[in-house]
This record gives C-alpha cells, structure tokens and sequence, in this order.
C-alpha cells in the first residue's frame, strides 16, 4: 500500500516537472513557428541587419537592428548607473550595519523589488522625462538615458540582494582574523570582500542585464519609441516596446503581425544567451 | 539562494514572454480572412438554435478595431438590460440573446458582409462603391464620426500668431521637413518641434496619414504614444509638442492643450459630422439586405440616445 503511495506521488511529481520543461518548450516552439512565416519572406539575417521599421512599408521595411540595440543600450545604461550604487549598498549591509538595521534595510530594498514596473514607468514619465525637458532643455525628455535611470532603479534590489549575501559570508567568515591582526574594516573590505565577491558582482551583472532587457511598460513609457538608431539622449525603442506599443493594432495574420513576433523570438534568443552565460559564470568561474 | 534567485527569474521572465505573445492570439479558426481577436458576449452556454423560424438569438458583428470596442461596450448594456428576448419584445421567445463581436479591421468587415460570414460588418472609412455593389442591398448606420485634432501645448505662442494651419504646414511638421518652430513662423523661438503620434500601424494613425500625409512618412524620430491618453499628456506637459490628439481627449482635457484649425476649418462637433474638417472618418456599420425585428432592436439601442453616449465616452463624434 505504502509502495503504492509513494510511486503514484512519483509519478505525479515527474509529471509536473515534465510540465514545466514542456512549457519553456512550447512558448518557444510557438514564437518560432509564428515567426517563420516572416522568415520565409524577409531573411532572419536581413530582419537583424537592417535599419528601418516601418509597418506601413514593404516587407523589407521590417527589419530590427536600431531596437536590438536600442534594446541593448538602455539595458547597458541602466547597469553602468546600477552596479556601484548596488556593489556599494551592498558592502555597507554587509560590512558596516547592525543586524536589526540591516533586516530593516534588506526589506525596504525588497519592497522596491516589488513595485510594480508601471509605477516606475509613471514617475520615470513625470519626473525624469519632464526634469529633462525643464532643468536640462532637452526638446522632449524621452532618452536612452531616462530608460536607464528608471531600469537602474528597477536592477538595484537584485543587485543587492545577489551581492550582499556573497559578502555577508565573506565578511563573517574572515572578519575574525582581520580583527586579530588588526587590520582596518575598510581593507579588509578591500582586500578579501570586494575580491571574493567577484563572481557574485559579475553575475548579479548578467541578472540584471536580462532584466533589462526584458522589462517592458517602464521602459515604453520614458524612451520615446523611435525605431532609430540610438544615441544617449535621444529617443530609441526596445523589442519588449515595440510588441507591447504594436501588438495590439496589428492584424492578426498580417506580415507586421509575424514580424512582432519575429521580434519576440530574438529577444528569447538574447535573453537565452544571457541566462546561459549566468549558468556558466556561476559554474566556471572559480572562487 | 542566489541560484534559486535567478532561476526564479528565468522563469518569471519567460513567463512575461508567454503573456506579452499571448496578447494577439486570442483564438485561431476562420483562418481565411486572418480576422480573430474574437470576443463571445454569451451569457448563458446553452442556447440551442431557435425554436421559432426563422428567428435568431445571435448578431454577429465583425471589422474595424476602432469600433470593436464601441460596439462591445453597447452589447454588453444590451445584455445586461435584458438578458433575454422576450424582455425585448414580448414577442420574441425566450431565449438569451448572443452578440458576437470580432474585429480584423475595415477591409475584414466589408468583406465578412459580403461574403455572408457575419450579420453586420464595421467599418472605420467610407464603404467603397464597389463594396456596395457587391452587397446589393446594403442597409448603412453611420454611427459617429473619429476625429483627430492637431494640438499644442497653451504655452506655445503659435496659437496666438495664427490658430490655423494649412494641410501643407501640418505635413511639413509632421514629416520632418520643419524641425524648428521658428520654420512655422518666423517669430517663434528657435526651439526643436516635438512631434507626438501613435503607433504607425494603429486606427489613428491611418486617419492621419489618409487624410493629410498622403505618401509622406512622418519623420523617424517622432515620440510614439503606447495610449492616446499618453499622447494628449505629453502635449500637455511639454511646451513644444504637437501632436494628433482626438476629439473626445481634447474635450475632456479643455483648455490643457489646444486644437488648431486645419485649412481654416475648427474641429467641431458641427464641423466633424458635416465632414467639413478633414481629419476624420465615419463610423459606420453594414447589413447586407432588411434587418430582422430582432436586429432591428438592437440597432435602435445603437441609434438611440444611450448608444451615442457610449460612442461620445469612446472617444468618438456620435452621429445621432
């Protein structure tokens, strides 16, 4: 009885593993199939190659290049801005706070994780956009640099949440010996915590750097959605924007409407090569 | 932890990649025309086919995207008012009444009527003659008029200078042949036009392009609005935009931005049904041959005063 209990639960289980597997399988099945009848019409390599979109035009109009970079930028952008601030929140919740205060800090940090993206897309729209336009002249406000700022803001939580725990081990695992031989907190944090945490700052990178590029809503609102090639301060358009901005008119069938998601299949491709190379960094690399 | 972090977000990133493509594939039959995005207005499941001949508890609507929803809104009040035929009119049996809406765009619902596929086609533009010989018989509602206005910020002297623009001007600003305001008019400060539009494959953007664009493309680097709610904020809140808000936002919005006059003509209610302002396109809706009482009933609500008001909340010119 008891062994028959305990296969019918293996089974189960495997069975929803199975699931999930599947799942991943069949999203990206799905947006390949709907995007080789775009494929077929325009070539993958002019589809990435090209410079113009433009829905209205010719099929060979539809090609994404400036928004794969765009798409790019603003997340590069975004973690420039992100890394320090998050590298050096996070060595002062490791290193230099209290237990009780550290809790405190950790769970506001949290709650910032938790926001919803519309929200920071909204105030991104009405403070960063329009502190541009106002205090800096900017024609119109909607930049590279204003998605990077609102995705910075969104990669700071796990920034700090990958790197304070690699350095809450390192520092309680040698703060001991620092302290009997007298060294000061600040070497020891640049010497053994900062070094040690490499991997961890490395792949918090690529984390957020896959967050980036996949966020969609707070971006589409601050960076303006011109299909052009993208420079820091003027406007640009990521692929998750350009579904969301043209997904919805498009018609069902048509060329534009596979070429979305022609769009969509690249970006899981980028973003699977992200998540492989996190998968590597945290296997390879030493320490 | 961290591993567990990141596998999270794996699949919390796929998982925004499944609904981001979920979006636009609502349902996939009637492949031939390409037109889905279906939305059943059903109340109850079981509905047989009518007992009583010749009498049909379902209408079918199916075109325009830019009307979908409008005609949605009303079938659902519909609905719910009455649920039933019978509470309609006595007369019809007791049965639930089912309105089908599906939209794939203008072209689909001319089609759809001609081809018999649907009760009644939408159409966001003109029915072309041939469309209507096609037809036969065709029985037109216009609904309401979609009208976009050129805006600008109240900030923006040019309203003072001149309150018109000619369809040459618009289409100089709009295609990125005038970057500057001073290139309008000479006594303007030297300051970058920003250009706000929606995105180019949607229903307003056609309007615009149609009527005042022509070949033109507008120029690569205007802002494209995911909303026009977004669209008539960004005029709002910076000095130098322009942009095509619609009629209904720049009403609901008054004296937060202001409506040009295209080639002399003001965007008024007057003006947009009597098709004098250029930009604009009728809403209309088409019957292949006499309604049946039951459609009949339930074009009146369209036709009626309660109709009009849900096209006038859409954002529309109503008609009637």
């Amino acid at each position: 009885m008891n062994n028959l209990q305990e296969r019918i639960f293996k089974i189960i289980i495997r069975l929803l593993t199975l699931f999930s597997l599947l799942l991943l399988a069949f999203i990206i099945i799905f947006i390949f199939r709907e995007s080789l009848v775009f494929f077929e019409v325009v070539p993958i390599y002019k589809f990435i190659s090209g410079t113009k979109w433009n829905p209205l035009g010719p099929p060979d109009q539809l090609s994404i290049l400036p928004i794969i970079l765009g798409t790019v930028y603003v997340s590069l952008v975004g973690i420039v801005l992100a890394l320090p601030i998050g590298v050096g929140t996070a060595v002062v919740l490791s290193s230099y706070v209290d237990e009780r205060p550290k809790r405190v800090i950790r769970s506001v940090v949290d709650i910032l994780a938790g926001i919803p993206s519309v929200i920071y897309g909204f105030v991104g729209l009405l403070v960063l956009v329009k502190f541009f336009e106002i205090k800096l002249f900017f024609p119109s406000g909607e930049s590279v640099l204003a998605g990077g700022i609102v995705l910075a803001v969104m990669m700071l939580p796990y920034i700090i949440s990958t790197c304070d725990e690699s350095m809450d081990k390192m520092y309680k695992e040698y703060s001991q010996y620092s302290q009997a031989l007298g060294v000061s907190k600040s070497y020891m944090v640049r010497k053994i915590v900062l070094p040690r945490s490499k991997k961890s700052i490395f792949a918090a990178t690529v984390l957020a750097l896959g967050r980036g590029m996949g966020e969609t809503m707070a971006v589409m609102m601050v960076i303006g959605n011109a299909p052009i090639m993208p420079k820091l301060l003027s406007k640009t358009q990521t692929i998750p924007s350009l579904i969301a901005l043209e997904m919805g008119m498009a018609e069902v069938g048509s060329l534009h409407y596979h070429a979305l998601f022609s769009g969509g299949f690249v970006l899981v491709i980028m973003l699977l090569i992200v998540n492989i190379l996190l998968y590597f960094i945290e296997n390879k690399m030493d320490i | 932890m961290k591993k567990k972090i990141s596998l999270l977000l794996c699949f919390v990133l796929i998982f925004a990649l499944a609904l981001t493509a979920c979006q636009g594939t609502t349902s996939s039959e009637d492949e031939n025309a390409g037109e889905n995005i279906e939305e059943s207005l059903e109340e109850n499941g079981d509905t047989e086919e009518a007992a009583d001949e010749g009498f049909k508890a379902q209408i079918t609507f199916n075109g325009s995207s830019t009307l979908a929803p409008v005609m949605s809104a009303i079938a659902t009040d519909f609905i719910e008012e009455y649920t039933t035929w019978n509470n309609v009119d006595p007369s019809f049996p007791e049965e639930n009444i089912i309105i089908y809406v599906s939209a794939g765009g203008s072209g689909a619902g001319a089609k759809s009527v001609i081809e018999g596929t649907s009760d009644f086609g939408m159409l966001a533009r003109d029915i072309k003659d041939e469309e209507k010989e096609k037809i036969g018989d065709p029985n037109i509602f216009l609904l309401g008029m979609d009208a976009l206005t050129i805006s600008i910020n109240p900030e923006n002297p040019l309203h003072q200078i001149k309150d018109d623009l000619s369809s040459e001007e618009i289409r100089k600003i709009f295609s990125g042949e005038y970057k500057y305001w001073d290139e309008v008019d000479s006594s303007l400060e030297h300051k970058e036009i920003v250009v706000v539009i929606r995105d180019l494959g949607g229903g307003a953007h056609g309007v615009f392009q149609d009527s005042i664009m022509g070949d033109t493309p507008v120029r690569e680097d205007a802002i494209q609005s995911p909303s026009m709610g977004a669209l008539v904020t960004k005029i709002i809140e910076n000095k130098y935009a322009i942009g095509y808000a619609s009629f209904g936002m720049v009403n609901q919005n008054e004296g937060k931005l202001i409506p040009l006059k295209v080639d002399g003509i003001e965007p008024t209610k007057e003006n947009i049904v009597n098709g004098s302002y250029k930009i604009s396109r009728p809403l209309i809706v088409v019957k292949k041959g006499e309604l049946t009482p039951e459609q009949k009933a339930f074009m009146d609500m369209v036709m009626s005063e309660k109709g009009s008001q849900i096209i006038e909340e859409m954002g529309f010119v109503p008609a009637n």
